[in-house]
């Protein structure tokens, strides 16, 4: 799955991934998809979430150490 | 069929609504065994008063250090046992997982926000007899009129502190970029491993630790059976229950206000309608009730804590297990709240009787009648629960009238 844009939200503490990652999802063009990684375990409970309600499909999760990669479609 | 159980249950994260569920139970049982609430901030009010016993500061001169109970230490203490057991549990929980990493915060502001922050929720849950847990996740299962007060002006708190920290100043400077392809992760299976194994090492050291304490620690005089032992082993599963689910009750309120998310919210408050049937039994059967004082400490203490831990990123309990995971941001909010507990102790003697002692413990189980106070107990759950509900619906209508506008 290749994404078109980037968010490295990595050292950055919750609540700011999700609070970025919603302010930032709408500059996409419908399909056009955004890859989210952090390192703030918490962010498991709400970027996918946050993503869902706020009308945007969450495509894939996936953890790597530390890291959590959020692969999310407008 | 061991590699499926490790993923799922050991290393990938737990839902958090079971989770919550399982936590309001185990602390009913600990409750019920033990006569002590599943709480923290006590304990660590009470390790400030020996760093500045080791100062050389006559702690018996201030009276909040005598309303804690500084007798014993944190081994004897089933209080402290069970914060160590804490600790234990949400670093073999970290390491098993491969989730254990020094992490320091990318953006210097984090620094001031952990330290202040920690400080002023510290200070907020000890003007208010408790923090997330004692005054509103073990407290309003428990009946005390104080703990209702307390999770209002919280929520008030975190609400004036999200709209603080959404301040341009506060926000990472981040925007997304293009790209062609993934970014690679560095795989770390070998560190996986090594962790894993440290994981298993402290999981049975921590085991024996129980079975010993379980034998050898003394008979508390009103009771029957050692209770050290099992103090320890409700820390440890605490700990690993907040630390593999994420548990965040900071995030609760935080986030229905920022985002409209409501999944921690509604947990914590299925949690609490699970425990406080089991706590009502406890206290039939005889076990002491735990009260405090309804007084101007619980509105003050609940909006400077409710703020607190919003600006700080994390309570007394979110912080322990993200400190243990490596994030030095919580190491910055634990020093902090440490600090609070100490500024409040070495002042309360100003103003403590005025806010505080004076004024009455107030019980739902007296002003009602047991079941009377158990019932008005439920109603205001669900009413609270409802009132989530409402407050995300509102949010998400309120955004789309606002697009609506944008066009």
């Amino acid at each position: 799955m290749i994404p078109d844009y980037r968010l490295d939200l990595q050292g950055e503490p919750c609540p700011y991934p999700a609070i970025i990652t919603l302010q930032e999802l709408p500059k996409l063009y419908d399909g056009e998809i955004l890859e989210v990684l952090s390192d703030c375990p918490q962010s498991i409970n709400n970027i996918p979430i946050d993503a869902k309600n706020h009308g945007y499909k969450v495509l894939k999760v996936e953890q790597q150490g530390t890291t959590i990669r959020y692969l999310i479609q407008k | 069929m061991w590699q499926d159980f490790k993923q799922k249950y050991l290393v990938g994260f737990w839902n958090p609504l079971p989770a919550v569920i399982a936590l309001g139970i185990l602390s009913t049982y600990y409750f019920g065994l033990s006569g002590s609430l599943w709480a923290v901030t006590g304990e660590f009010t009470r390790w400030g008063g020996h760093i500045l016993q080791l100062l050389g500061v006559d702690i018996d001169k201030f009276s909040y250090y005598q309303i804690q109970n500084m007798s014993g230490t944190p081994l004897s203490r089933n209080d402290g046992i069970m914060v160590i057991g804490m600790f234990l549990g949400c670093l073999i929980a970290s390491l098993w997982a491969n989730n254990f990493k020094i992490r320091f915060p990318k953006n210097k502001i984090r620094i001031a926000q952990g330290f202040i922050g920690g400080i002023i929720s510290g200070f907020g849950a000890r003007l208010a007899m408790g923090c997330n847990l004692a005054n509103f996740f073990t407290g309003i299962p428990y009946f005390s009129v104080h703990t209702w007060v307390f999770t209002i002006f919280m929520i008030i708190g975190v609400y004036i502190g999200t709209k603080f920290i959404s301040l341009p100043c506060f926000l990472p400077k981040l925007k997304i970029e293009k790209v062609t392809s993934q970014k690679p992760l560095v795989a770390t299976k070998g560190r996986a491993k090594f962790l894993f194994l440290l994981g298993c090492v402290i999981f049975l050291i921590s085991i024996f630790w129980m079975v010993w304490l379980t034998y050898s620690s003394p008979i508390p005089q009103n009771k029957t059976f050692p209770i050290l032992g099992m103090a320890l082993g409700f820390g440890i599963s605490f700990g690993f229950i907040i630390a593999r689910a994420q548990i965040c009750f900071t995030s609760a309120f935080r986030d229905l206000f920022m985002t409209g998310r409501s999944q921690m919210a509604k947990a914590v408050f299925i949690g609490m309608m699970v425990s406080s049937i089991g706590v009502f039994s406890y206290l039939m059967l005889g076990n002491a009730p735990k009260l405090s004082w309804m007084g101007p400490n619980i509105v003050l203490g609940g909006l400077l804590f409710g703020f607190g831990i919003v600006l700080a990123g994390g309570c007394e309990c979110g912080w322990m297990y993200r400190a243990i995971e490596g994030q030095v941001h919580y190491w910055i909010v634990g020093i902090g709240n440490v600090i609070g507990t100490m500024i409040l102790a070495l002042s309360w003697d100003y103003y403590g009787e005025t806010l505080a002692t004076s004024w009455p413990k107030i019980n739902l189980l007296e002003i009602f009648g047991n079941y009377g106070g158990l019932i008005v107990n439920y109603i205001l759950l669900f009413l609270a629960f409802f009132l989530i509900l409402w407050t995300q619906k509102r949010f998400f209508n309120k955004k789309i009238s606002q697009n609506i506008k944008g066009i």
